[in-house]
């Protein structure tokens, strides 16, 4: 690099600092445009069931992908289990009610503490693994948590699951399942906003360029790693506990599934990991091409060879996310696409 | 009763560990060359083990002859793939591998879902049901055969990486990419050809193992979560670490499944978990293919 390149980079102290200036200002804008949209959406009078249903879904699986993001996109874990929180959170919440007779927001809260204080607990000893070894002991773990809340039925109700009481006043169900999701997945973007202007969020990237750098510099590994971990088991944990309250019903075959890790991992790689906005957006992307394939393509069955298609193309093409287009920092063409091909094939 | 029982565990476990070699050894090369989980391992063995059921339900093709037809057919494919799709992104960091292949997993079980349907099918030749007794202990023919099988294509594969100037192509790939490069490996076609390998010896494991049991679109999962604990087990990159992983892996699981049916798979798991803990680079250390 020359000396004139060099004068010409900004320094850059924190992530808002030239946010608000030019293209990003006016994304940013438009963001905030959106969330003031999807804010009053419930009450604007063409707000049916059907739109407050996939839009509740959509921003539960944004908050999953935001919560993805702390662990695989800003520490560089690829965490392949994070099902397992959901689930955990699913169940915590409904049991609680159940079997304790606790209010929903108690409930919730117990669900999404035992689904962080399980990432603890895992997450020391499976957090000291890199690479392939960690992505398969979190399958692992996800995989037998799922068997476990199956075969447990004293305790979770096995193969008959658990029923939860219905919300009341049921006429206004949709409005507050979707009021919840939405402050899950704002409440997951002003955390991730929050944790990367703090020494947190400079060591998760630390970790993620280079670990034994990260730890020579001083950082806390562990701890960081440890709470990257726990905070995506965190928003997991609370959207498991809302989708279960909302579907007033818990199995261990529906909220273990393996699919739902693809999702939010999917929607953060669709977006661009190790962004604030990117898993949010992601989400978005990936229902929208879902069901525009499905409407195009009308096999029912084949919706999971849809899926692995988009992600096969996802990660020939643009494994770092559409953000880079969105934020105006590279221009879409077919060089760009091809541009993750020449730097990777042998 | 008790002692019958544990003899039979014992038998069965060693005759489980003759396919899981197969299994686990095609899955260990692609790991140790080209540095990639092959999550779509599993999924080439089904539609291994269903070329061999199509082959001997519309065609009365022996399934012992199948096995050269499904091996030589995966090849081809699995040449393909890392030839026109992984080859592309190899060098990627590690989720886009894992999600790719991840990805090709969930359209092959999908798309066999589509057209062949779900249900559970199984290869009953003649000989299917017949076996002989050696003491107490019950031994069925095929599951012996399938136990031989195995291990002859197991030695194949290590006289053909240490013995031919191919196999030693690929193991000096697996070292040091640049150097074997300079002496003139093509590295595309190499590549191509170790997962061609890998896939092929995934089809031969599902051939054997739908002669023994029943197969369905969905049985490849399991078996890439079992290849890939052996690996732990036995370390990366050897062959006889993989048979000893194999070993040890068959008899957690028959013991497991004998005394705590109902959390075989759970068990598995945790013991590969603790493994990993414990000791990451499993029991037989890391040493290259040799």
């Amino acid at each position: 690099m020359s000396d004139k390149e060099k004068k010409k980079a900004p320094i850059r102290y924190s992530p808002l600092d030239g946010l608000f200036k030019g293209r990003q200002g006016v994304l940013l804008g438009l963001f905030a445009l959106f969330a003031l949209f999807l804010a009053i959406f419930p009450l604007l009078p063409f707000a049916s069931g059907f739109w407050l249903n996939t839009l509740t879904l959509i921003l539960l699986l944004a908050a999953m992908a935001i919560g993805w993001n702390f662990i695989g996109g800003y520490t560089g874990y690829a965490a392949f289990g994070n099902v397992a929180f959901f689930g955990i959170g699913a169940y915590g919440t409904g049991l609680s009610m159940i079997r304790l007779g606790l209010g929903f927001f108690p409930s919730l809260m117990i669900g999404a503490v035992a689904a962080m204080v399980f990432a603890i607990l895992i997450g020391l000893p499976i957090l000291r693994l890199k690479g392939h070894y960690f992505a398969i002991a979190t399958v692992a773990i996800a995989t037998a948590m799922g068997e476990i809340a199956d075969s447990w039925t004293s305790f979770t109700g096995g193969a008959a699951g658990i029923t939860l009481p219905f919300f009341s006043p049921i006429e206004w169900s949709g409005q507050f399942f979707y009021y919840m999701a939405f402050l899950l997945a704002m409440g997951g973007l002003l955390l991730t906003w929050f944790i990367l202007n703090r020494k947190m969020g400079y060591s998760w990237v630390a970790i993620r360029e280079d670990e034994d750098a990260a730890n020579m510099m001083g950082i806390n590994t562990t701890w960081a790693k440890v709470m990257a971990f726990a905070l995506s088991a965190l928003m997991a944990g609370l959207a498991g506990g809302i989708y279960a309250y909302w579907k007033t019903f818990v199995l261990a075959e529906e909220v273990f599934k393996i699919e739902y890790t693809l999702q939010m991992i999917l929607a953060a790689v669709l977006g661009g990991t190790g962004t604030i906005f990117g898993p949010f957006i992601g989400a978005f992307i990936y229902y929208i091409l879902i069901t525009l394939l499905v409407f195009f393509l009308p096999v029912g069955q084949l919706h999971a060879t849809i899926l692995g298609v988009i992600i096969i193309l996802v990660m020939v093409f643009t494994p770092k996310g559409l953000m880079d287009f969105l934020s105006g920092k590279k221009k879409l063409s077919v060089n760009a696409l091809l541009e993750n091909i020449r730097t990777y094939r042998v | 009763m008790e002692s019958l029982q544990f003899t039979q565990g014992i038998v069965n476990a060693i005759l489980l560990s003759g396919t899981l070699t197969l299994v686990a050894i095609g899955f260990s090369i692609v790991w140790g060359i080209l540095n990639i989980i092959n999550l779509a391992h599993g999924a080439f063995l089904m539609v291994g083990a269903y070329i061999t059921y199509w082959l001997f339900t519309l065609y009365g093709v022996d399934p012992f002859l199948s096995l050269p037809i499904s091996m030589a057919i995966m090849f081809l494919v699995g040449y393909a793939v890392q030839r026109y799709l992984i080859n592309l992104v190899i060098r990627a960091p590690l989720l886009v591998t894992f999600l790719l292949t991840f990805a090709m997993e969930i359209v092959i079980i999908n798309l066999a879902t589509f057209f062949w349907k779900g249900d559970l099918r199984s290869v009953t030749p003649d000989y299917a049901g017949l076996g002989f007794t050696l003491g107490n202990v019950q031994i069925p023919y095929v599951r012996l055969a399938a136990f031989i099988i195995s291990l002859i294509l197991t030695g194949l594969l290590h006289v053909f990486m240490t013995y031919t100037k191919t196999g030693n192509a690929i193991r000096a790939t697996g070292m040091d990419i640049d150097a074997a490069r300079l002496q003139g490996v093509r590295i595309p076609q190499t590549y191509a050809l170790t997962y061609a390998l890998g896939t092929a010896l995934a089809a031969g494991a599902g051939t054997l193992i739908s002669i023994s049991f029943p197969i369905d679109p969905t049985m490849g999962g399991a078996y890439t979560l079992r290849a890939f604990v052996i690996c732990v087990l036995g370390g990366l990159g050897s062959i006889p670490g993989v048979m000893l992983g194999a070993l040890l892996f068959s008899f957690i699981e028959v013991f497991s499944g004998i005394w705590f049916p109902s959390l075989k798979d759970a068990i598995a798991l945790l013991v590969l978990v603790l493994v990993l803990i414990v000791r990451p680079s499993g029991i037989a250390g890391k040493a290259f293919y040799h």
